[in-house]
Order: C-alpha cells, then sequence, then structure tokens
C-alpha cells in the first residue's frame, strides 16, 4: 500500500493510544488478573503461593472432563450443522432462482434475533404442554404423551443445538454466499463444454474456489459457538443434571454463584488458549493481508 | 426444470423452518393467560389482544426500564466504540509505525477471548472502584468489547479514502487531527453508520456481562430482564413473548438495513460482502 506517508512519525501512535488505553484496561487487566488467578487467590493474598493444583485438579474433576466433552459436542454439533445447512442455502439462493432478495431476507432473518430471544422462543416452542412442537407431533401421530425437550437430559442437547442452528446458520450462509458470487462464471461455461455433470461442477469448481470462505466461516463459527453463553442460560441453565453445562456456563457458575475464584479461572484459561489456539491461523491470515 | 422445482421445494421447507418461531413467538404474544395454558395449544388466537401480553409487560413489569437501560447502555458504548475505533482506524491506514502488525494481531486476538474469563476479574474492578451496578460500568465494558472489531471495520472503510486528500489538507495548513476529522470523517460517514449499528446490536444481544455487572432489577437490560422472568417459578408465556417480539424488534430492523455491510462487518474484513 501507500508506504510513502508519514512512516516515520509518531502521530500514527496518538491515534491509535486511546483504542489501546481502553483494551489494556478492560481487556488486558482483567486477562492478567484472571490468569494470575488461576494460580493463587491475587485478591486476597496477592502475589504469594503459585501453585499448579487447580489445573490438577480440574484434569482429575469428572464436571470438567464432562463438561468439556458437552463443549465439544454442542461446538462440533453446531458448527456442522450451521456449515451444511449454510452451504446447502447458499447454493440455491445463489442458483437462478426469482425473488432472489426476498428468499436472502427471509434466510437471514433468524440470525437477526439476538440468542437469548431465540433461546426463549424456542422454550415456548419446546414447552410440554402448551408448546407448539408437541401438539405438531401428536397431530401427526408421531407421539402419544407429551415429550419433555428440555427437562429429559439425553433430548436436552439436540434440543438447545435445534435452537441454535435455527439462529446460527443464516450466517454461515451469507459468508458462503459472498464467496459463491466471486467465482468467474467463466468457469462454468468451460465445464458445460467439456460435458461435466452438476455434481463434477460442484466438486472440481465449486468447491476448491470455497475452500478460504469456509474455512474463515468454520473458524469464526467455532470461536462463537464455543462462547455462546445466553442461548443455553436462558434456555437450562446448564441442566438439567449438567447436561448442557458447557465450559462458558461452568466457569461462570463457578465464579458467580459458588464463589470459586480459583478454580473458575483455571477453567476459563483452559477455555481462552482453546480459543486462541484455534483462531491462530485466523489472525495470521488476516493481518497478512495488511 | 427438475432441479429448478426442487430448489424452490427446498427453499420453501427452509421458509418455513425459519418463519415457524417467529409465527408462535407473534401468536403466543397475542394470546390471553388462559388461552396460552390451553392443552391443547391453539396455533392462531382466539381472540388477538393486546392487553395481556403487551399490555401487561409494559405496565405490570419493569420491561419499559430494561428497554431504557438497553438502549442507553448499547448507544454510548456504540458511539465511544466507532469514534474510538474510527481514530484507531485512521493510525492503522495512515502510518507505519513500529509495531504496527503486532497491534494489529493483538486487536484481532482480543477477539478470540472468551467473555467468561474477563469478566470475573472486571466485576471485582468495578466493584473496588465503585462501578459495580452502574449504567458507565457496562458502558465500558460493550465499548471496549465491540472496539476490536469497530477498529477493524473503519481501517477498511478507511483504506478506501485516497491518501491524497489528507496529504492536500496537510498542505493547507491543516494538522493531523484536522485532516482526519474535517476531510476522512465526513467521507466515511455511511461506514461510521454501519459501525455503531453493529456495535449497538452485539451490546444489545449480550447476556453474560449485564448479568455479571449489575444487580438492582432497575439496572438489567432487556435480554437480563427477559431471561429473568423465565426463570420465575410459573412462565407467563403471552407476556414474555410480548417482550421478546419488542426486544428483537430494533436488532431485526437494523440487521435488514446493514444488509450490505453484514457479512465484511462481522468477519472483520476478511470476506469482503
Amino acid at each position: 500500500m501507500n508506504r510513502k506517508i508519514g512512516y516515520s512519525s509518531y502521530t500514527g501512535y496518538w491515534f491509535v493510544l486511546p483504542c489501546f488505553i481502553l483494551l489494556l484496561g478492560v481487556l488486558g487487566f482483567p486477562m492478567v488478573m484472571a490468569v494470575l488467578n488461576s494460580f493463587t487467590p491475587i485478591w486476597t493474598k496477592g502475589l504469594k503461593g503459585f501453585t499448579f493444583a487447580y489445573y490438577k485438579k480440574l484434569f482429575n474433576d469428572a464436571i470438567f472432563l464432562n463438561s468439556l466433552f458437552r463443549t465439544v459436542y454442542f461446538v462440533g454439533a453446531t458448527v456442522s450443522l450451521h456449515l451444511i445447512l449454510g452451504l446447502c442455502v447458499a447454493l440455491a439462493l445463489n442458483s437462478a432462482i426469482r425473488a432472489r432478495r426476498f428468499f436472502r431476507v427471509m434466510a437471514i432473518l433468524p440470525w437477526t434475533v439476538p440468542d437469548v430471544i431465540a433461546g426463549l422462543v424456542w422454550a415456548c416452542i419446546y414447552d410440554p404442554l402448551n408448546g407448539l412442537l408437541n401438539d405438531l407431533l401428536h397431530r401427526l401421530g408421531l407421539i402419544a404423551s407429551p415429550v419433555e425437550w428440555l427437562a429429559n437430559p439425553s433430548l436436552v442437547m439436540p434440543s438447545v443445538i435445534l435452537a441454535d442452528v435455527w439462529r446460527g446458520y443464516p450466517f454461515v450462509m451469507l459468508i458462503l454466499l459472498a464467496g459463491l458470487q466471486t467465482i468467474p462464471k467463466e468457469q462454468y461455461e468451460a465445464a458445460k463444454v467439456d460435458g461435466a455433470s452438476a455434481f463434477q461442477e460442484f466438486l472440481y469448481i465449486t468447491l476448491p474456489n470455497l475452500k478460504q470462505m469456509i474455512a474463515i466461516a468454520t473458524v469464526l463459527d467455532i470461536i462463537w459457538q464455543t462462547r455462546r453463553f445466553g442461548l443455553i442460560w436462558v434456555m437450562t441453565e446448564g441442566g438439567p443434571a449438567r447436561s448442557t453445562e458447557i465450559l462458558s456456563v461452568l466457569a461462570y457458575r463457578q465464579y458467580f454463584k459458588f464463589f470459586n475464584f480459583e478454580y473458575a479461572s483455571a477453567i476459563s484459561v483452559i477455555l481462552a488458549l482453546i480459543l486462541l489456539l484455534i483462531g491462530i491461523p485466523y489472525i495470521r491470515a488476516v493481518s497478512r493481508r495488511v | 426444470m427438475g432441479v429448478r422445482v426442487s430448489v424452490y421445494l427446498f427453499l420453501f421447507v427452509v421458509m418455513v423452518f425459519n418463519l415457524t418461531p417467529f409465527f408462535w413467538m407473534i401468536s403466543t404474544s397475542l394470546k390471553t393467560d388462559a388461552e396460552a395454558h390451553a392443552i391443547p395449544p391453539t396455533w392462531w388466537p382466539r381472540n388477538p389482544t393486546l392487553e395481556e401480553g403487551y399490555g401487561k409487560v409494559l405496565m405490570w413489569t419493569n420491561f419499559p426500564r430494561y428497554f431504557f437501560n438497553s438502549t442507553l447502555v448499547s448507544l454510548s458504548a456504540a458511539l465511544i466504540s466507532t469514534f474510538v475505533g474510527a481514530l484507531a482506524g485512521y493510525g492503522f491506514s495512515r502510518f507505519y509505525f513500529r509495531g504496527r502488525t503486532f497491534l494489529l494481531g493483538v486487536l484481532l486476538a482480543s477477539q478470540m477471548l472468551p467473555g467468561v474469563l474477563l469478566v470475573g476479574p472486571y466485576f471485582k474492578m468495578l466493584a473496588k472502584i465503585g462501578l459495580y451496578d452502574t449504567h458507565l460500568g457496562l458502558i465500558l465494558a460493550f465499548s471496549t468489547l465491540t472496539l476490536p472489531f469497530s477498529a477493524w471495520l473503519l481501517k477498511g472503510f478507511i483504506d478506501t479514502v485516497p491518501h491524497e486528500l489528507d496529504e492536500a489538507a496537510l498542505l493547507d495548513g491543516c494538522t493531523r487531527l484536522q485532516a482526519f476529522l474535517r476531510v476522512v470523517f465526513p467521507l466515511i460517514t455511511p461506514g461510521m453508520v454501519a459501525t455503531v449499528i453493529f456495535a449497538f446490536l452485539l451490546a444489545w444481544g449480550d447476556l453474560l456481562w449485564a448479568l455479571c455487572l449489575t444487580t438492582r432489577d432497575s439496572m438489567a437490560t432487556v435480554t437480563l430482564g427477559l431471561s429473568r422472568l423465565v426463570t420465575q417459578f410459573r412462565i407467563i408465556w403471552p407476556q414474555l413473548m410480548a417482550g421478546s417480539v419488542i426486544a428483537a424488534f430494533p436488532p431485526m430492523l437494523l440487521y435488514l438495513l446493514l444488509q450490505n455491510y453484514l457479512v465484511r462487518g462481522l468477519t472483520g474484513g476478511a470476506v469482503k460482502g
């Protein structure tokens, strides 16, 4: 880019200074304190008595390991469903259809709802006696008695996942749609001349061109989904019997409900490390462009 | 031809899936409390009424106050975040100082931090300086949480403004700050509006920070207020859904206005939407 201007000036620092003061105060300081807190009760005892005990406890703790597993389950399921559904809808919207703008607006509508509200609406749909879902299934003759979608430990996770997929897939769809629209039409025309089938076109033109967008969508979605809190909190608060207690919910409860600050900090630090690890390739790829 | 038909059919099924929860939310919000507890449930309200759902949530609960809190906190945070973000965006767009790449990396990485890591110590910090359970504590949190993304988005917009314009202003005797405020600022107004709206929406949708940083009911945001209504021992669905409709309406409208910036905004410019 334009490397000529202001190359040896300190003025640049003045412009970015307010931003980094805020970042240091509100993100930097709490982050450092959280890391220290995971080794010692920093707020009461200060910098004394560092110990790995909280981390050791973590990896012998069935509750933490269960929560880690729940997180992988929740994130794995929602992200793959977002991708599959998002890709299918993006392909449909990118094909020669009428009223494309209308369909596009309808397709992103769920994503415009805050996740807390999405959780409330689905909780209302899942209500065993007065909800839409049981009534629908009953009318179709699929169930004889009400199903407790959010109170049954083996059904609750899929129920929460469905609610999340409803709200979350449109954004992945939009990223993939943006990617589809940049693929040169000539490639498809050339394939037509060579007599490629629709499936071959998808496999040899669409997918390779879309690879980067799929990667970006996957990384961002994994990060967002791992941090998901509001939707699960309003639907189940992590229950029943910890069946939906993903790491963000566990850490919140340990800190603000049980006041196990050190233990909660250790959980959050692990969570942050997982996210940074996943995020590093993305950070590198994006900062290389600028 | 068969392909076209199956595409429309698929889209039809997807639309039904997408719209059904909206239908149920609005339908329930128009029912009376008695009808909402009918077994089996009615799909269309028999006597649609605004009084039971909307009337009661607005008159009997603190909902108007929640709405005011959310608006005040989200709007202030969005304006601060956009202004500070624009300054930083200008700095990154126009200057190649030492550590620039590193700071850009920090900016991106800070977006990956999970809220639960930060909110605990931030809560203790606020309690120490007397900002716990205040608007200001929340505003500071949301301004900063949305800042990396605001700075990144605005840097992208500022990159599209030719730097010859700033240089002309400098030759005319403007300082750098004046060049930014008088020349670049007006040219990126659409980008600033988009950034304000995005930051507003991120703050509006939050639950975790409001949950941890406030305690009085009069300080709750809409998401927090509604989440408390659901954990009461008897859920009054019409009121809850009426509140949800009201709380979901502003973001829905704003997102649809922002459609064209949506992808670029939320991928930090990694994808040109």
